[in-house]
């Protein structure tokens, strides 16, 4: 990469050198503290976490494990929210590249003002949205279903992912899509073909994006989806968090079991993430 | 908006199957005839049950598999719902007539605002009502709306004083507290004797009540449309708790987590006293402060200058009005709720019948957590019972937050509730 | 891990100039404008587009029109006609004009909701710039760790955001809590983090900095790398210090990234709730309860006000896009093309 790095990249005199280490240990330990103090917990006996003898170890267990994955439904929901989470992603790369790049190409009017308007869309709030759409999920039969749920997803995550595709293609020189179409594709097979193959780190992104909205939503998840069978893991976990018990070691070891296959989707795409995202938001 | 065609196609389907499957005999008013033939009765019924899905969901699903032999053509659909969520779902999948249940446990405080909203089918009459008679005045008045019956009852509840019998020994006394002035004294005593705390309390509206009604308030009064929280009875409620607070019998208590706080320092010995419901007793046995478990005792709140008073709770079961299986429905409530279904569930775990005769089998009567809640569910005073009734605990428990964390005054607090109360219940003086 | 942290972008042959701010090609990027097939591009474009305004007008824009003509109403959920089995109701509700914006905006709570509602957002997402500036900065240098660094920075947008508001409840909580545990371990006396109406509003806003940083890191870290490392060099030879460096070549060229972070994390955090929700529920006392929280219990809490929950909406929205609208004047007063 053709860069810069600030100042200084080199010669740092000691202190500095310790200022900035220092600097970093201490915020990754304030990122880093709160998910480990999830782990520490999730390893207690079930009710230790309640004691207000505030240890780090208290005669670490896997039973909580044992527990979630045998006793609960928990690898059902799991399974539910990989799925709705998964269609959400591929639905709404999908949809969030094309309109990205209709928009990015062609700038007729209306068309532009489309992300402005989905811009907008964004800032009704999602509590005052929720009866009226379960009315409209539950006129077509979708209430309890998980495409219902998707397609709720889809009207979160769509708009910024629509916002960062237009920008990410706004990089690719249109001169690609010209020569494709001299070339006899169609405006659609210009895209796919030529286009899309380029904007992998930003369609990486935009499918982080997706995934993360769907993975960890809440609201229309409770709202919308009845039943073990149904849930997804938010309304599932709540389950053990109710109004007189709290069963925080099993709440922690299913969250410590969450966060594991996310975070590790996170980490293979995270280079991308770095230049996808940025290219995405130059836009302009 | 309501239902479009599609949706009327197929609840217009589900209906036709239903009737069909029914065999006919559906005639909407469906047999106040106590003649119905289990073996006759069929269809699925979805039940929500808002226990917890842990501790008490077992016993119900053994229950409700009794109720399957009985009536074997009734498939029912067991659906475990929060209660924390239960109320929003129902009422947003009732409004939408899509995804709600036919059957739903229902908390009492809920039930008039359901009926009103046309949300439940009235029962008078119907095969799930099993002699009326029996149920205990209490549950039963939860049930009943505007001279009909929306509900069939369940459990029943109130709160009472768990109490540390060992702390306030070494404070010097063997009895509990039987009147607040005793309450703070005992929890003070506590306090320079064991350096323990001596009452934790629950920074929630409901478990306010018993020193609103103490001192002769309440929160309404619905008979005469008057709104009451600012009367001076309601006033002197408040200002108990504050004392209590400020004197240090009762440290400022959390109030976020608030209940998990005061039943864990009961269950570890931190705190002599804490008021709570039948429900919690099986959670503090589980605490070190009571391996022995005659450690634990339990007894009616303490009386205010009035009178003592904790307030009725408890669930019902009610029907969907938009069911599309009603007799079955109606069949299960019944089952469910009979004399011997309610015997189960006490001897299992501890819940109180609301049926007379329940009380009167032997192992309800062996029951030691019945035989200890019997008396005190016996004198819980019924809340009001009006469809706002849902509306008035959240202005409640923010002015105890208020007042708890000193940003109010029990007058203050009492009147900006007052305030609130009467945009909510207008009309009313 | 350390050395992937760059290539990609030089992967990707694309002048860098063209990634600038200011992008040249732009007005000849419309394939098909050609005379005749101007038709079919339209064509084309709206087909893309499509999907996205189908999906949206349909559940939301179609919601939001509802919105706006309830909240002209007095419709609750006790007076819209309905029938639920054998009960039949009528509807009853009728047309009030503006009295349900006029009682918003009559109401005392609402304006201090407002008042705080915008210092949330103001103080979360200024920390979540200037930190995510800040750590990227540190990450854009040539330092031993770097990817260690990055990795477990990044962790806390990894975990679904409901998990995390729960740890952090806990975290706080008074008796069981980590953090007042280490308090009272080190004789320190411990802190109402949550009870307490001025603290809990500090909680919810680290609690939302510490969920948001990672992102707005990320993106920061993006548009550094993207700057072209000349700008720096010529600087230096021109002997400017590293403030200058920072105010007139970091600064101005990360614009664009900048731009979309602060807009779309003033959306997203003035409308935030689930953080404040799930922490303290708007208590202690609705010390911390935002416009979009109040809202929420509005439209919840014992029979639904359709009508208030709509105006409350909507009034949401209005102050949003009042705000979006005026950020982009403001940028266009300052001579970028956005």
């Amino acid at each position: 990469m053709s860069k810069n790095t600030g100042s200084g990249d080199t010669g740092r005199s000691l202190p500095s050198s310790i200022a900035l280490h220092g600097a970093l240990i201490l915020a990754s330990a304030i990122s880093v503290v709160p998910l480990l103090w999830l782990v520490l917990t999730s390893l207690k006996p079930k009710d230790a976490w309640i004691s207000s003898d505030v240890r780090f170890f208290d005669r670490p267990t896997l039973d909580n494990y044992t527990y979630v994955l045998t006793e609960t439904s928990f690898p059902r929901w799991l399974l539910n929210s990989v799925l709705v989470a998964v269609l959400t992603m591929v639905i709404g790369v999908f949809i969030a590249a094309s309109t990205g790049y209709a928009v990015s190409r062609y700038r007729f009017a209306g068309l532009r003002s489309i992300l402005w308007l989905l811009l907008v869309t964004q800032m009704f709030p999602v509590a005052v949205l929720i009866v009226p759409l379960y009315n409209l999920l539950g006129s077509l039969g979708l209430i309890n279903q998980y495409p219902g749920l998707v397609i709720a997803y889809l009207t979160v995550a769509v708009p910024f992912s629509a916002w960062m595709m237009k920008g990410y293609f706004d990089t690719i020189p249109t001169e690609i899509d010209q020569a494709g179409q001299i070339d006899g594709l169609t405006p659609f097979g210009a895209f796919y073909r030529l286009v899309l193959p380029l904007a992998k780190p930003g369609l990486a992104v935009a499918a982080f994006y997706c995934f993360i909205t769907a993975w960890g939503e809440v609201a229309y998840a409770t709202a919308f989806m009845t039943g073990d069978d149904h849930y997804t893991l938010a309304p599932g976990l709540q389950q053990f968090v109710s109004q007189t018990r709290a069963e925080w070691g099993w709440l922690t070891a299913s969250a410590v079991l969450i966060t594991i296959p996310a975070g590790a989707v996170f980490l293979a795409v995270q280079r991308h993430l770095v230049t996808g995202l940025t290219s995405g938001a130059t836009k302009s | 908006m309501r239902r479009t065609p599609l949706a009327g196609v197929i609840a217009g389907l589900a209906l036709v199957l239903a009737a069909a499957a029914c065999g006919g005999g559906d005639d909407g008013g469906t047999g106040s005839g106590k003649s119905v033939d289990p073996a006759t009765v069929s269809g699925t019924v979805t039940y929500w049950d808002t226990s917890d899905a842990a501790v008490e969901g077992p016993a119900f699903k053994e229950l409700i598999a009794e109720f399957k032999t009985k009536y074997p053509k009734v498939n029912v659909n067991y659906v475990n719902v929060p209660f924390g969520e239960a109320q929003n779902k129902f009422k947003t999948a009732a409004q939408s007539g899509s995804g709600a249940p036919d059957v739903l446990r229902t908390e009492v405080g809920w039930m008039t605002e359901f009926a009103s909203l046309g949300y439940l089918a009235p029962l008078d009459g119907t095969y799930a009502l099993e002699n009326a008679g029996d149920f205990l005045p209490a549950p039963a008045g939860s049930a009943k709306y505007n001279g009909k019956t929306w509900g069939v009852p369940q459990v029943t509840d109130s709160l009472g004083l768990l109490y540390n019998k060992d702390l306030l020994k070494k404070a010097g006394h063997d009895a509990p507290p039987k009147t607040v002035a005793e309450l703070k004294q005992y929890a003070l005593d506590v306090k320079s004797k064991t350096g323990k705390t001596g009452l934790t309390l629950n920074v929630d509206a409901y478990f306010l009540l018993p020193f609103i009604y103490g001192e002769g308030g309440d929160l309404v009064d619905a008979a005469n449309k008057k709104i009451t929280i600012n009367s001076p009875q309601s006033v002197a409620g408040l200002t108990v708790v504050t004392d209590l607070m400020e004197s240090g019998a009762a440290p400022k208590p959390a109030i976020t987590d608030s209940y998990t706080a005061a039943i864990t320092a009961l269950k570890e010995g931190k705190t002599a006293m804490i008021y709570n419901g039948p429900w919690s007793a099986t959670d503090a046995l589980k605490g070190s402060a009571f391996k022995d478990r005659a450690n634990l005792g339990v007894a009616p709140v303490p009386a205010g200058t009035a009178k003592a008073a904790a307030p009725t709770g408890g669930h019902d079961y009610t029907v969907y009005a938009g069911s599309k299986n009603l007799d079955a429905s109606y069949a299960f409530v019944r089952f469910m709720s009979s004399t011997a279904g309610q015997a189960k569930i006490a001897a299992k775990l501890g819940l109180l019948p609301t049926r007379t005769s329940a009380y009167s089998v032997p192992e309800v009567k062996n029951s030691e957590l019945v035989n200890t809640w019997k008396p005190i569910v016996d004198t819980a005073v019924p809340r009001a019972w009006i469809p706002e009734g849902g509306q008035l605990f959240e202005p409640l428990v923010q002015a105890y937050q208020g007042m708890v964390s000193g940003n109010t005054d029990a007058a203050g607090a009492a009147k900006t509730v007052d305030g609130k109360y009467r945009a909510i219940l207008k009309g009313w003086s | 891990m350390t050395v992937s942290a760059r290539p990609e972008t030089g992967a990707r042959t694309r002048p860098a100039a063209a990634r600038g701010g200011r992008r040249g090609g732009r007005d000849g990027g419309r394939p098909g404008r050609r005379s005749g097939r101007a038709g079919s591009a339209r064509w084309y474009a709206w087909a893309m587009v499509a999907p996205v305004v189908i999906v949206m007008g349909v559940l939301v824009g179609y919601p939001l029109l509802r919105g706006v003509y309830l909240s002209l109403t007095d419709a609750t959920e006790a007076n819209v006609g309905r029938t639920i089995g054998m009960n039949e109701i009528p509807a009853t509700y009728g047309f009030v004009g503006l009295d349900n914006y006029l009682e918003i905006v009559r109401n005392g709570t609402f304006w201090l909701r407002l008042g705080w509602t915008a210092l949330w957002t103001v103080a979360c997402v200024g920390l979540h710039v200037t930190l995510g500036l800040g750590l990227a900065m540190l990450l854009n240098r040539r330092l031993r760790f770097r990817g260690l660094y990055r990795v477990l920075l990044v962790l806390p947008w990894a975990a679904p955001a409901f998990v995390s508001t729960f740890i952090w409840r806990y975290l706080l909580n008074n008796d069981f809590g980590l953090v007042n545990g280490m308090l009272r371990a080190t004789g320190l006396p411990a802190v109402h983090w949550l009870d307490d109406p001025t603290m809990a509003k500090v909680s919810v806003i680290v609690v939302n900095v510490w969920l948001g940083v990672a992102f707005n890191m990320v993106a920061m870290l993006g548009g550094l790398q993207s700057i072209p490392g000349e700008l720096y060099e010529a600087a230096r030879v021109d002997g400017a210090s590293a403030w200058q460096q920072f105010r007139h070549i970091t600064l101005p060229m990360l614009r664009p990234v900048s731009q979309t972070v602060i807009l779309i994390g003033t959306i997203w955090t003035f409308n935030q709730f689930p953080v404040i929700f799930l922490l303290t529920r708007g208590g202690p006392d609705s010390a911390t309860e935002i416009l979009v929280t109040a809202a929420y219990r509005d439209a919840f809490t014992g029979i639904r006000d359709y009508s208030g929950a709509a105006a409350n909406g909507l009034v949401i929205l209005g102050l949003l896009v009042v705000m979006a609208w005026a950020y982009r004047r403001s940028l266009r007063r300052h001579g970028e093309v956005w």
